[in-house]
Formats: structure tokens, sequence, C-alpha cells
């Protein structure tokens, strides 16, 4: 104890607790060992729910909405069909709309997107989805392989401009045995609810690590798409890109004002999936005080235990004129380090497992196939690491274990110092 | 006088009484299904089509030039802008179809034939089909109910196969006429799947043609689709190189 310190003094009363966490180590060990091991789960399933809602987040973004998505009415109440019949805006030239939005401060990018269910005729897949896409364009903007951060392209080149052809995912090559060079002869359904027979050449294999994707979609340039479905200069989706995130709220508002009633403009927050993760938050973090309470519980065993054992202690401490705020002090300090360390060490090695984890990915969906085939998912996701949330675990950690013990230690004051001294 | 009233008057009645009788007599479930048969059976026709298809308030036209031999061959060229170069062929059972932006003849088979033709509601399936309901479904006569104000006997028909597109059939008949007025198509677990009336019929070389048709995929949301066939020429000689895949090509 340093001479400096004040008898009687805060310090001293925790230099007293930090002595006593240590007389008996084996106890100590086990204190440790409990909040470790909860704040170590709550940092990895935080780190990998917030890895998942990342993955969402970003699938959202860069497949389906952008940051601010713009449809018609009609296309929007039946986005299931994916109909090319109602183009935004009545069909206007989605080059002048594309103008217009990027006016908008904060608009980063716009690019146009034609989705469409065709019929194969000789495929063992049946059925797929014709995405046109300005695919020079966008591979400037969005890295579409959700693993490695690219272009995807595994094989072969994106379809050119104007031209018949077409690039499929992994899968669907696999699946269907086409290779570079193929035709896909197909069907599909045009703007004036025409048949068109088409046989796009395919000229690129990609892979995006998202199933959905992999499997079912055929890329094709945007503006043979629309030539194709008979859409003159119309868009039947309007994809817009902010700036940053947190702007996709003001930009969507500015556009619903520019495009007024009969069009739809959504945020990526819109999505099904990505607003169910955002309000799963409340519950994974009640979990997770679940698992801190269960690791209280040691501690809050381990200080009634010590109060048992040193009642004659507490007695001694009295009669030496300790106050009863002093001696719950010191009660108190002792189950916080025990909290404190514990948590410090769940932190480190979580920390150190996710930091290092966050590098390599989870191959989610080869564990779990096509089973959440509906949900935005990649086959790949990685940890989420964030040093913030390691700051706010070990916080948690703390502030619960110091809380659910604070009770056992206020117990201590209640100990008659004669009374204690006579057992 | 009085016996000669008394005999015209028989006559008269007699004549009144067997016409009455005739029309309500029950026909065999066979005869009826003989008679639409008949009725859609004619050696060629020729006419000009349109195709109006209503969905979700949106009308969209395809005009088309249609020719039709034996009920087994036809060939259809849509004229409108949006389709201008889009030719089917239906022969010996196959469904080809040509497309300009495909730039070369595509046999729609298999899980196609179940498709919309054309975004209407009907599907290849329902274009392509040769043989007679005789052969294809067993009949029970269901009745008599009123359709659209005229008398109309109600057949009901079960698929003889179990590969058949919709195994229930139910078809109001005219009883003066025999016109197919209205008829249900059915999913084997009794969903009503499609609709279909008749809007207008006309003699045409002593035969009574359907020029006006309407038919409802119940499985599309406000949807409806309407055929009008107009300068109908029934049993004129068609050259064999219409219905052939050169001229699908050409």
């Amino acid at each position: 104890m340093s001479t400096q310190q004040k008898m009687g003094g805060t310090g001293m009363l925790v230099t007293i607790a930090y002595r006593n966490i240590w007389r008996n180590l084996r106890r100590t060990m086990f204190c440790f060992a409990a909040v470790g091991i909860a704040v170590f789960f709550i940092i990895v399933y935080w780190s990998m729910i917030g890895g998942v809602q990342k993955g969402i987040r970003d699938l959202v973004q860069i497949f389906d909405l952008g940051h601010v998505r713009v449809v018609s009415e009609q296309y929007d109440a039946d986005s299931e069909f994916m109909p090319v019949q109602y183009p935004v805006a009545d069909g206007k030239n989605w080059k002048e709309m594309a103008e217009e939005t990027k006016n908008i401060p904060g608009v980063r990018a716009v690019f146009p997107r034609i989705a469409t269910r065709a019929t194969l005729q000789e495929s063992t897949i049946k059925h797929a989805v014709l995405w046109g896409l300005n695919v020079e364009d966008e591979i400037k903007e969005n890295t579409f392989n959700m693993t490695d951060r690219n272009s995807g392209l595994v094989e072969g080149r994106y379809p050119a401009r104007g031209t018949n052809e077409c690039a499929v995912g992994r899968v669907f090559a696999e699946n269907s045995g086409l290779k570079i060079g193929d035709r896909i002869p197909l069907k599909t359904v045009s703007a004036q609810f025409s048949d068109k027979m088409w046989s796009p050449e395919i000229t690129g294999i990609f892979n995006f690590d998202y199933l959905k994707i992999d499997e079912r979609f055929i890329i094709v340039d945007f503006e043979r798409l629309q030539k194709l479905l008979v859409m003159g200069e119309g868009t039947q989706q309007l994809i817009v890109y902010a700036d940053e995130e947190k702007l996709s709220k003001p930009i969507a508002d500015e556009l619903q004002k520019a495009f007024g009633e009969g069009s739809v403009v959504s945020e990526w927050r819109d999505n099904y999936w990505a607003a169910v993760m955002e309000s799963i938050t409340p519950i994974y973090t009640t979990v997770f005080m679940v698992f801190l309470i269960v690791a209280s519980l040691l501690i809050i065993n381990t200080v009634v235990m010590i109060i048992h054992e040193r009642i004659k202690e507490i007695g001694m401490m009295g009669c030496l004129g300790m106050t009863r705020r002093e001696i719950v002090t010191v009660f108190f300090f002792e189950s916080l380090f025990l909290a404190a360390f514990g948590a410090l060490i769940g932190v480190t090695i979580g920390g150190t497992l996710v930091g290092i984890g966050s590098n390599y990915p989870i191959r989610l969906g080869d564990l779990v196939g096509s089973t959440f085939s509906e949900m935005p998912l990649a086959n790949a996701i990685f940890f989420n690491f964030n040093p913030m949330k390691l700051v706010y675990a070990w916080l948690l950690g703390v502030a619960v274990a110091s809380i659910f013990t604070l009770i056992p230690s206020l117990k201590s004051a209640f100990v008659e110092p004669v009374e204690a001294l006579r057992r | 006088m009085n016996k000669k009233f008394v005999s015209v008057m028989m006559v008269v009645m007699t004549a009144a009484f067997t016409s009455v009788n005739a029309q309500n007599k029950t026909p065999t479930a066979e005869e009826l299904l003989a008679k639409v048969d008949n009725n859609e059976v004619y050696k060629t026709a020729e006419y000009d089509g349109e195709l109006i298809i209503d969905h979700n308030n949106r009308k969209f036209v395809k005009t088309m030039k249609a020719w039709v031999r034996d009920n087994s061959d036809s060939f259809i060229e849509f004229l409108n802008p949006e389709d201008k170069g889009t030719k089917y062929l239906k022969k010996g059972g196959r469904l080809y179809v040509y497309s300009p932006d495909n730039e070369g003849v595509m046999l729609i088979s298999g899980h196609m034939l179940k498709e919309s033709m054309m975004g209407s509601d009907m599907s290849y399936e329902d274009a392509v089909n040769n043989e007679t309901l005789a052969s294809r479904y067993n009949a029970v006569v269901g009745g008599t109910e009123k359709w659209r104000e005229r008398d109309a006997w109600v057949l009901d028909l079960s698929a003889k196969k179990k590969t058949e597109s919709y195994p229930k059939r139910k078809l109001w008949i005219d009883k003066e006429n025999g016109d197919l007025l209205h008829y249900e198509l059915y999913a084997l677990s009794g969903a009503k799947l499609k609709e279909y009336n008749l809007i207008k019929a006309e003699v045409i070389n002593g035969k009574r043609f359907p020029v006006e048709v309407e038919m409802k995929d119940l499985l599309r949301k406000n949807s409806k689709t309407t055929m009008k066939m107009n300068n109908v020429i029934l049993d004129k000689p068609i050259p064999d190189a219409v219905f052939s895949q050169r001229n699908l090509e050409r």
C-alpha cells in the first residue's frame, strides 16, 4: 500500500479489495472464467450477428434497393412477378431521370435496372431471371462478389453494350451444363405483353457468392434488354447510391417529392430482412444480458461466501472504526474487480478471435444450403470486428456484474461488529 | 269444316309438341360432345384476328393474320408494331415460333407449353391440342341451366388420361344451336383455373363460327383476353407452303 494513500480513503479501500481477490485464487479464477466466458460469447455472437446484418445490408444495397430505389406503384404491388409493363414515371427517359436525380445533394450514382422472368427452352433449369444492368458502370460502383469484394467475374467477360450476350452464375452454369460460347434459348414477356424469344450467347461466368443470384440470374446488357422488352427509353427500376449510407433517408424524401404519386421510393432500410435484422437488436441484447446475469450469479455466490467466511473480519473492521459505507465499498470493489478482470479476459480472447476471424469468411451457405434462400444471405459472412463493441461489451459485463453484486455487498453493512466477533 | 279445322289444329299441335319435346329431350353426353367437336371442325379457316389483353386496367391490342387447316395445322403472323415479325406455326402437334429478336425458329415444348401465349390468358398448351374432346374426356350430362339468358345443357367432363392439362371441364352448350357458350377448366383438386365465354357467333358457310370469345386465367389477377376474328373465310384451299418452317423464317 502506498504511504501516500490516506488511511481510510477510497484508494486504500480499493487496494484492500484488490488484495482480497487474490486470497482465494481458485475461487477468483472461477469468477474470472464465468464472466470471461459470458463476455467472450457476447463478443463472438455480437460480431457474428453484426456480420450477418452487414451482409444483408450489403446484399440489399448492391443487388436489390441500392441506397434508394424508385419504381412505379404498380410494379411495387406486383414486384414478386417482376413485371416490365410498369416502368418508372410511365416510361420517361431514364437518362433524364438520372440527371435530375444526380442534382440532389449527396447522390453519388444512379443506375437503371430491369429484372424479369424468363423461361428457358432446353436447359435443365427451367426458369431464370434476366437482369439488365449497365454492367461496366455498376462494377465501378459495386463489388458484386460478397467474399473477395471484386467484380465476381471468374471466366470470360461481362456482356458488351447492345449485344446478344450474357453472363451466368457459376452455380447456374454447373447445374445447366452450359459454358462460355453456348447460347441460352429463352422466352420472356415484353412490356407490351408480347412473347420474346431470345438466345443470348454466354460470354462470362460470375460468382458473387450469393446463391440466389449465382443460381438463377442471367446478366445481360441493360440497353439490349430494354430494347428486347420494348420499353422505349424507360426503365423498370432506378437505383440510387448516396455518398454516405445515412443520406439515404433525405435523398429518398427528395425523390418521393420529385417523382410524386404513382412512384414508390424505398430506401434500403425498407427491405423486409434488413428491417427484421434491425428490429431483433433488443432481442439479442436481452439474450446477452441473460448470459451476464448467469455469470453474475457466480460472483454473487462468491461475495455471499466471502462475507460469511470473513464475518469476524468484518466485525474487526467495524471495531477498528471502519464505517458501514467503507466496508460495503471494500466488498463492492472486490466484486467489481472480479467482474472487470473476468470481462477483460473475455474481451481479450473474444476480440482476438473476432479480429483474426474477420479476415476469413464463414461459409454459412455451405452449411445451410438453400434453407434460407428467401433471405438475402451471402454464402460467406464475416465477423464484424469493431473495437468500440469490445469496449461496450466490457462495460456491459462490468456494469451488469456490479449491479447484481451490489445487493450481497450491502449485506456486509448490516453485520453487527460485536455479533460478528462473537461467532 | 269443323273436321278440317280439327285436323289442322292437331297437325299444328303435334308439330309444336314434337318440337318442344325435341328441345327438352335430354341428349346423351356423347351426342352433345360430338356436337361441340363437330362445330369446331372445318377444312380450312382464314381470318384477321385481334387479341385484346386486359390486365390490371391496362389494355394491350395485338393484331394478326391466321390460317388454320384441318384443326391440326395453323399459322399466325402478328402484325401490330410491337410484335411485327413474330410468327407461330402449329404443325403435327408441335408449336414453333419465330421471333425477330431470336433470329431463328424455336420449338415450344415441355414446360414452356404451360406458359402464357403472347401475354394472354391462354397458354400454348391451350392452342396446341388437336384432339377432339370426345377422345380426351368422359362426359356426363349435368342437367340444364340458363347461361346469359340462353337455355343450355351442362356437361361435366373428366379426363381419360392423367396427363391431361385440365383433368376436369364443365361445358355449357346452347340447346338451340349447339354453340359452346361457356366452359370452365379445373385442376384435379377441383380449383377452377380458367373460364371461357362465347361473346358472339356467326353463321359462315352454313356453320356457326365463334367470332368473338373471351378467356380468363383465374390465376392472374384482373386479367381477361378477348379474341376477335374478322373477315373469316371457311373452307377455302390454303397452300401447303403456308404451314411450313420456311414460311416461318421468311
